[in-house]
């Protein structure tokens, strides 16, 4: 299990117990992360599973897809720090990282 | 038909009658008044209508299985305590092909799945193609105009949906024809009354072999549609899907958008009707018109209920879930509920929350073709307006505003109308 910390944009903190292999946004679900909606289940077709984080965790992510480029530009977020939590898989080295949710997913 | 004699709920079978399938509504509120989550006494159910019970339940794949959405109760299993559950749900799913689709495939296997749709419908992909939409609806709405008078199911739902998922998918331009005018038949869909549906009736359905053809060409001749996406997709390994998996999800795809964006269609034209002035207020301000669609779903959803069979025991809402129970997700209940949803009866185009409503369903199975089902429901409505107005019933046929007469579908799992007639003048 890898400790990761779900910021909520009022501040509220989850800590989840995540499972490596599985996506980020499946651990937050299943950990009823509130700011994590992920209205389509993880298609990559929603964009309700937006996440932020410092740039540093970037390198132990895959690089996004063109089509999770494209639903990210839906929702005008840009640069490193910004992901779709259901594209992203837990590894183990990301114990301890935290992760800031939009104000709105939709 | 009307459904105007009240009925007994607690001696009445939800899934053989046909009076609660035309008019739902009283069926639920008699449940929602015992609590959110309510075993109904017959056939293991347990109905749910609570909006937040009904998330935590389809966010939960571990404890919930799938196997159970197109059947219902109807399952071909009998739970056998004595033997692991995981062995029993897949013996029932290898022994009962129709069991084996997207919709109704559990944890990796279903993972598997999604890998391949991973992407394909997304918002900004419909807005590409978008142009042709707007297209066909001119042209098919060009076919009845001079009537002044269409039937939504027949003269304008079923085309558009078929051409516009035909051209999304790639389906070639000469077996359009041939694809135009497929159209399930009432009574023999998932979720029919009594349980019984022969699948193989089912033109949608017997299009694998078809879809097969195009995918091996997709993967030699790759093209710009969804059909070659979805033959380039891996799997998180890296590795290629085999073309049979590749077919299964391009065909349940083909066929899964078709009655059910039709009965949107239908939904959002009787509350167009049903609402003077609604149609004045989406053409002076069609930024409205997306919210309208999402309203019309909340309100008029055609995916009424869906399933969950119960692998473990797990308490939700205050309620134990023992293994083998069916759960009923009443979707057109939650989308109800008075604790999310306020004055949750009526129509209302200015709710801040309307996007909130689980019409596509939520987690792991929620529906892949919401985008386009949106854009779908959108444009449609734009291109009616701009050409119809004074869009009203066909009174000869549904009787005046007091008696409504509408054949339903006989389905305990979708709810809609069989044939819509309405009368209109032109612009
Ligand atoms: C108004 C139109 C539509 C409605 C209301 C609707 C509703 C739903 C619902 C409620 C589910 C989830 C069922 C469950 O969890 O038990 C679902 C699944 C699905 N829908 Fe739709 N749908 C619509 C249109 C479409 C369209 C246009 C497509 C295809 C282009 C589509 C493809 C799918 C697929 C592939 C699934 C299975 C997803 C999975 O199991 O992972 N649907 N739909
Ligand atoms: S859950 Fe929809 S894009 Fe991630």
């Amino acid at each position: 299990m890898v400790k990761i910390t779900f910021v909520e944009h009022d501040g509220q903190e989850t800590e989840v117990d995540a499972r490596p292999g599985l996506s980020l946004m499946k651990n937050a679900v299943a950990a009823n992360v509130p700011g994590v909606l992920a209205e389509c289940g993880g298609n990559c077709a929603c964009g309700t599973c937006r996440i932020y984080f410092d740039a540093e965790w970037a390198r132990l992510m895959p690089a996004p897809r063109e089509s999770e480029r494209e639903m990210l530009d839906y929702w005008n977020e840009e640069g490193e720090g910004v992901r779709l939590s259901c594209q992203v898989p837990v590894v183990e080295d990301m114990a301890g990282m935290v992760l800031r949710l939009p104000e709105s997913q939709n | 038909m009307t459904s105007q004699t009240t009925i007994d709920y607690a001696k009445t079978d939800v899934f053989t009658e046909y009076a609660i399938a035309a008019d739902p509504h009283g069926f639920f509120e008699y449940l929602r008044a015992q609590g959110p989550i309510v075993p109904l006494g017959n056939r293991n159910v347990v109905a749910v209508t609570g909006y937040d019970e009904g998330c935590a339940i389809f966010r939960d794949d571990e404890n919930f299985s799938a196997i159970n959405t197109v059947t219902g109760p109807y399952l071909p299993l009998d739970y056998d305590p004595h033997r692991p559950m995981d062995e029993q749900i897949d013996s029932c799913r290898a022994q009962n092909g129709y069991l084996a689709s997207i919709m109704s495939e559990d944890t990796s296997a279903h993972e598997k799945s999604k890998a391949i749709l991973n992407g394909i419908i997304t918002p900004a992909r419909m807005k590409a193609n978008e142009a042709y939409m707007y297209e066909v609806a001119d042209q098919i709405i060009d076919e009845f105009i001079d009537k002044g008078r269409f039937n939504v199911v027949t003269d304008f739902g079923q085309p558009f949906a078929q051409l516009v998922i035909a051209e999304l998918i790639g389906v070639p331009e000469e077996d359009r024809v041939s694809v135009r005018g497929m159209a399930a038949d009432p009574n023999q869909m998932p979720g029919n009354l009594g349980g019984g549906f022969d699948m193989s009736a089912n033109p949608l359905a017997r299009m694998g072999m078809q879809f097969y053809g195009y995918v091996l060409d997709r993967r030699a001749n790759p093209r710009d549609d969804v059909l070659t996406r979805l033959c380039q997709q891996t799997y998180d390994d890296g590795s290629l899907p085999p073309p049979e998996a590749v077919v299964a999800v391009a065909t349940f795809l083909f066929g899964a958008g078709q009655d059910t964006t039709v009965q949107l269609f239908a939904a959002m034209l009787r509350l167009l009707a049903d609402n003077p002035g609604l149609e004045d207020r989406l053409r002076a301000e069609p930024a409205l018109i997306p919210d309208f669609v999402d309203e019309a779903l909340r309100i008029e959803g055609v995916t009424k209920s869906t399933f969950r069979y119960v692998r473990n025991r797990v308490t939700i809402g205050g309620f134990t879930f023992e293994p083998g129970q069916h759960v009923m997700l009443n979707i057109a209940a939650m989308n109800r509920d008075p604790a999310k949803y306020e004055a949750p009866n009526a129509f209302n185009l200015d709710r801040k929350n309307v996007r909130t409503h689980v019409a596509f369903g939520r987690g792991l199975h929620a529906c892949a073709g919401g985008p386009l089902a949106r854009a779908e429901g959108r444009v449609a409505v734009e291109r009616l307006l701009a050409r119809l107005k004074n869009i009203r019933f066909d009174e000869g046929r549904h009787g005046p505003a007091n008696a409504r007469q509408f054949q339903y579908l006989p389905n305990y799992s979708l709810y809609g109308v069989i044939e819509q007639w309405m009368e209109f003048d032109r612009v």
